[in-house]
């Protein structure tokens, strides 16, 4: 299906498992703690990808964080393989919501700046970021700065700026939000390809159904509100995945599914959101009416 | 095959007239025209000022004095001399205002203990205006010109340390993030995210330093100074030469905008990704 030329340059097999045991987080304010957090435990398994859903605001970013290494959990520990996540590291990638490549840099330098900061021989730095720039489809576009390209082009840079250092473990949080319906399409069905071709354990975020279950080897259902895991859902559709699959029988059984455990999920967080209106209202009243004594 | 060869020196013939025309345009466009309609404008007003005797600005002398005056500056070289002397000091107080305060804004927006200890005495000096400095400066100094170089130095030292704290703080945390997934340590954040990703606050910290300095220089000079630009405007006015008191201030003014044009041209090619296509 593809080439395979450059083999060894993106590794075969040393992908990584997280696990995770019982985190929980607590965000502590002045007078009020909230649980984002609430005794989640799950593995993401080796070679897999997993993606996790929930409703907005149910702690999924949070999630991200603490495997990322960038918070640590009020409680329960997190696993890469065997050892405990202490901080940052080049195993395990992320892929933000916002584009977060370096504005300052070109796509190639972009690219190849995991490699140079590891010390990452200068041959072998520029064979892999060419190997990776063709794979995404941006070797034309390497001299030019990530504000020239477009929103998918951008991401595609981001992908070949985490793959490049080769990690056992790549995490997404909703990589393909804010682009358009039609490249968030061809987004989906590149990343999807690009998995089933590299392999590597991938962790993928997003709150959007379809996009989920397209994409997914097993889906993880997220609470609202602390997050926990409700439910683990393995899909089996075939690979390689292709667009057509999103109108399968079997495609609608699965959506039927997950939107049934993610209905009552989403109706809390939308009846929350009214809530917290209803909330701001009678402040407003309450204030309107205190202002009317005060004459 | 051979047709289209044979059409292609026209069709480059056809590029080459568009390319010309557009760089014609873009020299010789209606806005260029207006700013230069400007001007004329200004002149024939203050010709006419004169002309009328409008009170109060009858000692204005006419344009063409202020030329006459102009010429003859322009063959003196006590003149060049004075651009000289204002030149190197606002380049020796400017440059070394920079040296110390980037770094320092540097410190201060990387680490809050650091910032902690020196923000407030920083806050509290930053409001004095530079020319309230001028009687201090001049008596700790043991030379004039040593006083002006502090002076112009602290034209330009608040205004770099306070924007580089600000570009510092506006760098989003998802870049540090990236950067340091990647496998970038502490060391390689600082190089290359948190100074290029502060480079722009710098620059306009620089451009808005420079503007402030030719104030301070020029009362500086006036009060204090010996030679440049501002003490040779003074001096034109305590020799009652009031053609010069013009050119005094019309040097000073292109000076500053030079400067002003040589930091921005500085800015540009120090972000190349600031450009717009």
């Amino acid at each position: 299906m593809s080439n395979r030329n450059g083999e060894g340059i993106l590794s075969k097999g040393d992908f990584g498992e997280v696990r995770l045991e019982g985190v929980t987080k607590v965000y502590a304010k002045a007078d009020q703690s909230q649980r984002v957090l609430d005794e989640c435990t799950f593995r993401v398994q080796r070679g897999k990808l997993t993606v996790l859903m929930g409703p907005s605001a149910c702690g999924k970013t949070v999630l991200i964080n603490l495997i990322a290494g960038y918070e640590r959990p009020t409680s329960g520990r997190i696993f890469i393989d065997e050892s405990p996540v202490t901080g940052p590291g080049h195993d395990r990638l992320v892929v933000f919501q916002e584009t977060a490549l370096f504005p300052w840099m070109t796509v190639y330098s972009n690219v190849v700046f995991g490699c140079q900061v590891r010390g990452v021989g200068r041959v072998e730095t520029k064979d892999r970021a060419e190997h990776i720039l063709k794979k995404v489809g941006l070797f034309e576009f390497r001299d030019k700065y990530p504000s020239q390209l477009s929103g998918g082009m951008q991401r595609r840079a981001e992908l070949a700026r985490a793959m490049i250092n080769d990690p056992k473990i790549m995490i997404l949080d909703e990589p393909f939000r804010g682009l358009d319906a039609m490249t968030r399409q061809l987004m989906q069905e590149f990343y999807v390809g690009l998995f089933e071709e590299i392999g590597r354990t991938n962790l993928f975020v997003t709150h959007e159904i379809d996009e989920a279950i397209f994409l997914a080897d097993r889906v993880i259902v997220f609470t609202f509100q602390p997050g926990k895991v409700k439910a683990e859902i393995d899909i089996d559709l075939p690979r390689p995945r292709e667009f057509h699959m999103l109108a399968s029988p079997r495609f609608m059984e699965i959506r039927e599914q997950v939107i049934e455990l993610l209905y009552e999920e989403a109706s809390k967080a939308f009846a929350a959101g009214s809530k917290a209106a209803y909330d701001l209202m009678g402040a407003i009243v309450a204030r309107k009416g205190a202002c009317e004594k005060c004459e | 095959m051979r047709r289209a060869r044979g059409r292609w020196p026209d069709t480059m013939e056809m590029i080459r007239e568009l390319r010309l025309k557009r760089e014609f345009k873009k020299v010789f466009n209606i806005r260029l025209l207006r700013g230069f309609l400007s001007i004329v404008m200004f002149v024939v007003l203050w010709q006419l000022v004169v002309f009328i005797k409008v009170p109060y600005l009858e000692n204005l002398p006419y344009p063409k004095d202020v030329a006459v005056g102009a010429t003859e500056a322009a063959g003196s070289r006590t003149y060049w001399f004075g651009w000289g002397i204002s030149l190197s000091r606002i380049f020796a107080g400017f440059i070394i205002a920079q040296i110390i305060g980037i770094p320092l804004g540097l410190a201060m927006g990387i680490s809050k203990a650091f910032k902690d200890y020196t923000f407030p005495v920083f806050e509290m000096l930053r409001p004095v205006p530079p020319i309230a400095w001028i009687p201090l400066a001049i008596l700790f100094w043991p030379t004039r010109e040593l006083s002006i170089y502090f002076l112009v130095f602290i034209g330009a030292f608040f205004i770099i340390v306070i924007n580089v704290i600000q570009g510092v703080s506006n760098i989003s945390v998802s870049l540090k993030w990236a950067a340091s997934s990647l496998g970038a340590r502490p060391k390689d954040i600082f190089w290359k995210v948190l100074v290029p990703g502060s480079l722009p606050s710098i620059i306009t910290g620089m451009t808005v330093g420079m503007g402030v300095t030719w104030n301070v220089l020029i009362a500086a000079e006036m009060i204090a100074g010996q030679g440049g630009l501002g003490r040779m405007t003074w001096e034109a006015y305590t020799n009652n030469n009031i053609p010069f008191i013009v050119v005094g201030m019309i040097s000073i003014g292109v000076a500053g905008y030079l400067c002003s044009t040589l930091v921005r041209w500085l800015g540009e090619k120090a972000m190349p990704w600031k450009k717009r296509f």
